[in-house]
């Protein structure tokens, strides 16, 4: 195969590659934030692919419209960003699921039927090495009983 | 034909990696899911037609391989602030590829612009909502197999489609011959890349930049309505709803 072909189908490979991990992305995250990750990762698979076309055909247009791209997903971003800011004052957290009052009227509620687990350890908190002059010790505390 | 084959089988494996890597109710597939999508990734790169110079495939699929591999990272990741961290990663792997084939101006543009600016607004939003790291939502997924499946199909079906048009086409060019000049020059590798590309932009697109320009303000003016309006809006709901208790932690770390 020629070689600006194989280049070009490289670019097309990594390209789709991004666009298809983007949209499992959108369709399986439930963070509002990380589901907009995902589109924007989506529109960077598109503008591999632009980018690799631009390069086999010689043509700057490929280029110009990625260009045109960044500049879109930074509208895109300014206002999605504080449509997420809105949503988030307006739930209190940033679960997509919590906007499921707005499905279709024929579709099912969706529950959440497990329970993640908690994998994380509990916090190792520093020891203080004691410092400074030893307090004097409170003597009716020592000597305090409770149930007499 | 041999890399149909491949393809498929390097979707299977994809889409089976996601699915263990999606954040699920139990731990344990990850590294199972690591696997087989690292065993996919070997295998998309085993279908790819080869490059004229070693360096030169090298450098491609190192960088391709940053990008995939971070953009994995992002969507599989627990916690959305390392989501936002392996995206930019997967930026500077983009940012890489787009040097490699003769567009400069658009490496530097996707990291200033995307890392510096889109990235940065990301985090800081996540800053401003969820301070405390990980949420329930985080580490659970709306159906994650069937949206693994529905993208590995997806990703099969695209590359099934280009490795056909790219053998079509190489059937189409015959083989040039070796000639005396060398190789044609192309125009996008010329060494005054942003003169070229302004002359483009400026030149045959100025129309579209102008509209470009007023759609930043646009959405400038948007973001600002948006923030105000709801602010209101939403400061009704929180008096409506009366106060809320305190969500109960999920566990010792939380809140």
């Amino acid at each position: 195969m020629e070689s600006e072909l194989s280049l070009l189908y490289n670019y097309l490979t990594v390209g789709t590659l991004v666009f298809g991990v983007g949209m499992v992305g959108f369709l399986a995250r439930r963070n509002l934030i990380v589901m907009f990750l995902s589109a924007e990762m989506m529109l960077q698979g598109v503008s591999i692919d632009l980018v690799g076309w631009s390069r086999y055909h010689d043509n700057w247009d490929g280029q110009i419209l990625v260009l045109f791209m960044i500049a879109v997903a930074a509208c895109e971003a300014a206002i999605a960003l504080a449509l997420v800011l809105m949503l988030y004052h307006h739930a209190g957290n940033l679960d997509v699921a919590f906007w499921q009052g707005t499905r279709e009227e024929n579709l099912p509620a969706y529950v959440d039927q497990e329970i993640p687990e908690v994998s994380q350890p509990a916090p190792a908190w520093p020891e203080l090495t004691p410092a400074g002059i030893e307090p004097a010790a409170n003597i009716e505390e020592l000597t305090h009983r409770e149930h007499v | 034909m041999e890399r149909s084959g491949l393809i498929i089988a390097a979707c299977a494996a994809g889409g089976v990696g996601m699915w263990l890597m999606l954040p699920r109710r139990r731990a344990w597939g990850r590294w199972l899911g690591f696997a087989a999508a690292l065993a996919g990734l070997v295998l998309f790169g085993a279908q790819l037609p080869r490059v004229a110079g070693l360096a030169e495939q090298g450098i491609l699929y190192a960088f391709g391989a940053v990008t995939v591999v971070s953009c994995v990272a992002a969507v599989t990741a627990r916690n959305p602030v390392y989501s936002a961290i392996w995206f930019g990663a997967s930026l500077v792997g983009t940012a890489g590829l787009f040097l490699v084939s003769g567009a400069q101006f658009l490496a530097v543009a996707t990291v200033v612009v995307y890392a510096g600016a889109i990235l940065v607004t990301f985090l800081f939003v996540l800053m401003l909502a969820q301070p405390q790291g990980r949420a329930y939502y985080d580490r659970l997924s709306w159906e994650a197999l069937l949206s693994a499946a529905t993208g590995a199909v997806l990703v099969g079906i695209v590359l099934g489609a280009f490795a056909g048009d790219v053998a079509d086409l190489a059937a189409a060019v015959p083989e040039q011959p070796p000639a005396a000049g060398a190789e044609p020059e192309k125009s996008v590798l010329a060494p005054e890349h942003v003169a070229r590309l302004g002359g483009v932009l400026f030149g045959r697109h100025l129309v579209s930049v102008e509209v470009v320009g007023f759609l930043l303000l646009a959405a400038l003016v948007g973001a600002v309505a948006v923030v105000q309006q709801g602010s209101d809006s939403s400061r009704r709901a929180a008096e409506a709803r009366g106060p809320q208790p305190a969500p109960a932690p999920l566990d010792g770390t939380e809140n």
